[in-house]
């Protein structure tokens, strides 16, 4: 396989079968189209490159900017393929709520805008939404941007039609599935697919899938809002069915653990919605004499490593580390009560004879702002990293923690004396009873 | 009716909902006082304020709650917030008269929003902090303070303009504050009139839902204070505003699908759910939704003390990713909140009373004709959805058999009904609602209508004495043991309740 460009490597993904053993199915071969494995990453490159292809050298030409309202993978494929025609993107958004992605559209170049939030006292007589205002700096005379408008651009629709859908078919020996179920983003791959599907063999059932209203998963939509995508057509689907995101995150561990398919969340949400569906079919198809074999096609969208900090907050479970030692976790209450600490005019005179060390355990910024003469800086974080390694200073030398208010250090310094520190103690009150007591703070 | 009746059930905390079962005196109140009556239930005030101290407490922040006066008039919610440890912010002349006379002291006060010469003038005079919007308010003052020979004034500068690095966050444009771009000459003033002023922090105020652009404007107020710090001033607070919302619904999924049925009906994929096909917002082009939902998001799950919560927790990306709450703690700086409407989450209802109830030709929703005004209930002015609770005149006989000729007969009065509902002015635009609302039973004259939750924010904005028709008049109430007992809200003080609030 030798290719001139990477734009080349766009389409024609693997299907591959599900083991039988894993969705528990018998009468239905049940197979996931892998794109996950397009060369950017995701389901999206084909709509993308087949909606900017005729119109990236143009604009080039005019130092123009290619425009998307995209949420992540859309924004990624163009940010590639802008980047490609020395074009930046800039992908307008109020919804892209993973970090990762965020950070990853930043590193390819392109430019975020985030749309503001709702108004907390609404103005009845506000006419123009943000989006609305979107539309129309797009349309302004001297406007520039190639704005490649996913939600409407049959363009999008036809990348599946004229590849996903025939691959499917190909693959299949020239027999199209008799179930399609695809979740709704742009509607884009699951229209373009189903209609290639149904022209080869009308009898296809096609499901829809998308998000239960109250949940957020990536790259889905809720059917609220499916209904503002202009390639949703409620009559391209036999049946939408919703699917929460614990559902979603639950299907694409299946396919990570169990079948080595390193899928998002949205792959998650099409196996989860795909086996649920089929499973009724199945049992109708069991009940039958004799049982006929069906096949069904569900599509993985994109890879999970863009999405653990969405995992991690919704499942910490699945992130479990083994305990370390010497962690302020494993202190009792009584001991944190029982810490050595020391009040504010004490502890001015401990400093100007016993000379211990002074430790400040807030952030960096705060100690640049204001601190304690000749105190130094270990943010706390570092502090219990240092802490997991052994006492980070002799035992000879004594010494003094502060933290805002006397919480910390409390915790610290009853750590530290467990750990055989002879004379550590904590600031009571903290950074704040100290300057209420007027005693002197610095910013060298 | 067609299809299962689409409530959207108010959320109700134990005051209001022990309130409303006081059928007999809700009816007492209206009988004497007349319809529409504005109740607020000032105790609960209070037991917000705790709320949002525990939030405080939690991230060990010191700084003041600052109860936003416009929210409300009454009298009796601010001098029960006297009788707390809570402040108030003001907005007018008017507003700062009214919370020195209910009792705050001029250290519980701050002076925001637009300013005219008396107000800044009282406020100098009596030593509140004034958040300037503006430099030419800052120079004002500082003429003010010197030709008068006030005490030296304790100001906040008030910013808006924040970016953020990395993403562009497109913020809502705020008519107040200052931009941060415009910070150097307003510093360099603020220098030039120390004498005269005394910076002791700095604010903002954002109308928007959303988190991550309160974030924004938070962090970038840290940076604004280090900066002071490097020139020598020595600031120690930051004022966030408020917004922090109002959850007003009891049920989450009741929510979720009335959105649902409405975008249908806006798509014309069911029968409509509004007076005349109003979208709020929402319009049908060739069959794809346009528009944006303009209505308040009635079911939070996040809000009010909570929310603030969250807002502390968020990570501040720039000042290496610590939360909010901690970077205000180690600066040791003190918060200032100024929520209005989430502090008079369940502190009160509107009663109207039911006029007539009227049947269309077609058989679609009850036509009901309430003593009140749309401008009384100023629930969809806001974008707020919340179904009115009906008490029955008679709650023995509630639909009971007494309505003979009425639809189905003796039951009619018990099944669930359509209705839209309308305000006693003589002009057609005068709906309380524009949608369907669906009640539990079809009302009858007499009966009751109350809006719960309206304290929080619809009671005073807009009501007017169009047609010589009377604005509402309000009671303050509070439970004694099992009993409510009331007063005229002109007439609470702390005191008055036996054995109730101090």
């Amino acid at each position: 396989m030798r290719y001139d460009s990477i734009t080349e490597a766009i389409g024609n993904t693997p299907l591959v079968r599900i083991d039988p053993a894993v969705h528990g199915l018998r009468h239905i071969d049940l197979y996931a189209k892998l794109e996950l494995l397009n060369p950017f990453g995701s389901v999206k490159d084909r709509a993308a490159w087949n909606m900017a292809r005729p119109h990236l050298s143009g604009a080039a030409e005019e130092g123009g900017q290619v425009v998307e309202l995209s949420s992540g993978n859309t924004a990624k494929a163009l940010a590639v393929l802008a980047g490609m025609h020395g074009l930046t993107l800039k992908s307008v958004t109020n919804r892209m709520r993973i970090p990762e992605i965020k950070d990853l559209l930043l590193l390819l170049g392109a430019e975020i805008e985030e749309l503001p939030g709702q108004s907390e006292c609404l103005d009845p007589t506000a006419t123009d939404d943000p989006l609305t205002l979107f539309h129309r700096t797009l349309s302004e005379p001297d406007s520039t941007y190639l704005h490649t408008d996913q939600y409407f651009n049959p363009r999008n629709t036809e990348a599946h039609f004229t590849g996903t859908g025939p691959e499917i078919v190909k693959d299949l020996d020239g027999r199209a599935p008799d179930w399609f179920i695809a979740c709704v983003g742009t509607a884009g791959s699951s229209t373009g697919v189903a209609r290639a599907l149904r022209e080869h063999d009308p009898a296809v059932r096609v499901a829809g899938l998308v998000a239960a209203k109250s949940d957020f998963i990536p790259g889905i939509r809720t059917i609220d809002e499916a209904h503002e995508v202009g390639l949703f057509d409620p009559a391209t689907y036999d049946t939408i069915e919703s699917v929460s995101a614990d559902e979603a995150i639950e299907g694409m561990l299946t396919l990570n653990r169990r079948c080595g398919i390193l899928a998002g969340p949205t792959g998650g949400a099409a196996y989860f919605g795909a086996v649920r569906q089929l499973r009724v079919a199945d049992q109708e198809l069991a009940d039958e004499e004799p049982a006929e074999r069906q096949s069904a096609v569900f599509i993985v969208c994109d890879r999970v490593e863009s999405y653990l900090s969405y995992v991690r907050q919704r499942r910490p479970d699945l992130f479990g580390r083994p305990r370390r030692k010497n962690s302020p976790a494993d202190l009792s209450d009584a001991e944190i009560r029982t810490a050595p600490a020391i009040g504010v005019a004490d502890a001015q005179a401990w400093i100007a004879t016993g000379e211990p060390l002074v430790v400040d355990l807030r952030s960096p910024y705060a100690y640049a702002a204001l601190h304690i003469d000749g105190s130094v800086n270990i943010v706390d974080e570092l502090f219990e990293e240092l802490l997991h390694g052994g006492l980070p200073f002799s035992r000879n030398r004594p010494v003094l923690l502060a933290c805002p208010v006397g919480e910390k250090s409390a915790r610290y310094a009853a750590l530290l004396t467990r750990m055989g520190h002879p004379d550590v103690r904590s600031l009571t009150g903290g950074v704040i009873a100290w300057r209420d007591a007027g005693a002197p703070l610095v910013r060298d | 009716m067609g299809g299962q009746p689409l409530y959207l059930e108010p959320r109700l905390e134990s005051r209001l909902r022990s309130l409303l079962h006081s059928t007999q005196l809700l009816h007492t109140l209206t009988d004497a006082l007349g319809s529409p009556l504005n109740v607020v239930v000032p105790d609960q005030l209070a037991d917000n304020i705790r709320q949002f101290r525990s939030v405080y407490g939690t991230r060990h922040l010191s700084g003041q709650i600052y109860f936003a006066h416009k929210a409300n008039r009454s009298s009796a919610l601010l001098r029960r917030l006297a009788a707390t440890d809570a402040g108030v912010d003001v907005a007018s002349l008017e507003e700062l008269q009214h919370a020195l006379g209910a009792g705050l002291t001029p250290d519980r006060i701050t002076a925001t929003g637009p300013k005219n010469p008396e107000f800044l003038w009282l406020a100098a005079r009596t030593s509140v902090a004034v958040s300037l919007d503006t430099r030419g308010e800052l120079e004002q003052l500082a003429t003010l303070v010197r030709k008068h020979a006030l005490p030296r004034s304790r100001v906040l500068l008030r910013l808006s303009g924040f970016e953020a690095s990395g993403v562009r966050v497109l913020s809502r444009r705020s008519r107040f504050g200052t931009p941060v771009s415009e910070l150097e000459p307003l510093l360099e003033a603020v220098e030039r009139h120390a004498d005269v002023v005394d910076l002791v922090g700095v604010a903002y105020h954002l109308d928007t839902t959303s988190l991550t652009e309160k974030a924004t404007a938070l962090e970038g107020c840290l940076r604004v204070l280090e900066e002071c710090r490097s020139r020598g001033l020595r600031p120690r607070a930051v004022d966030i505003g408020g917004g922090f919302g109002v959850n007003y619904l009891a049920h989450g999924g009741q929510w979720d699908r009335y959105t649902t049925e409405l975008t249908e009906a806006v798509l014309g994929t069911r029968p409509p759910l509004t007076y005349g096909g109003h979208g709020y917002g929402l319009r049908n082009e060739a069959g794809t939704l346009r528009g944006t939902l303009g209505l308040y998001p009635a079911h939070r799950p996040v809000a009010g003390a909570r929310y603030l919560d969250e807002l502390l927790a968020h990570p501040a990306a720039s000042l290496g990713g610590r939360p909010l709450a901690a970077l205000l703690l180690e600066h040791l700086y003190d918060l200032h909140t100024e929520p209005g409407r989430a502090l008079l989450d369940q502190c009160g209802l509107t009663l109207t009373k039911v006029l007539e109830v009227r049947e269309t030709e077609a058989g679609g929703p009850l036509l009901v004709r309430l003593a009140a005004k749309a401008d009384d209930v100023a629930l969809e002015e806001h974008g707020v959805f919340m179904d009115p609770v009906v008490v029955p005149r008679d709650p023995a006989g509630a639909g009971a058999g007494t309505r003979a000729g009425v639809g189905a007969g003796a039951d009619a009065g018990t099944e669930p009904v359509a209705v839209h509902l309308f305000g006693s002015l003589c002009l057609e635009s005068d709906l309380i609602t524009r949608r369907t609302v669906f009640l539990p039973r079809r009302p009858e004259p007499g009966d009751l209508l109350a809006f719960a939750n309206t304290a929080g924010y619809c009671m005073d904005f807009h009501a007017t004495r169009a047609q010589h028709q009377p604005s509402a008049r309000k009671v303050a109430a509070w439970q004694e043991g099992d009993t409510w007992r009331w007063c005229l809200d002109d007439q609470y003080w702390p005191t008055t309740p036996v054995g109730g609030a101090l």
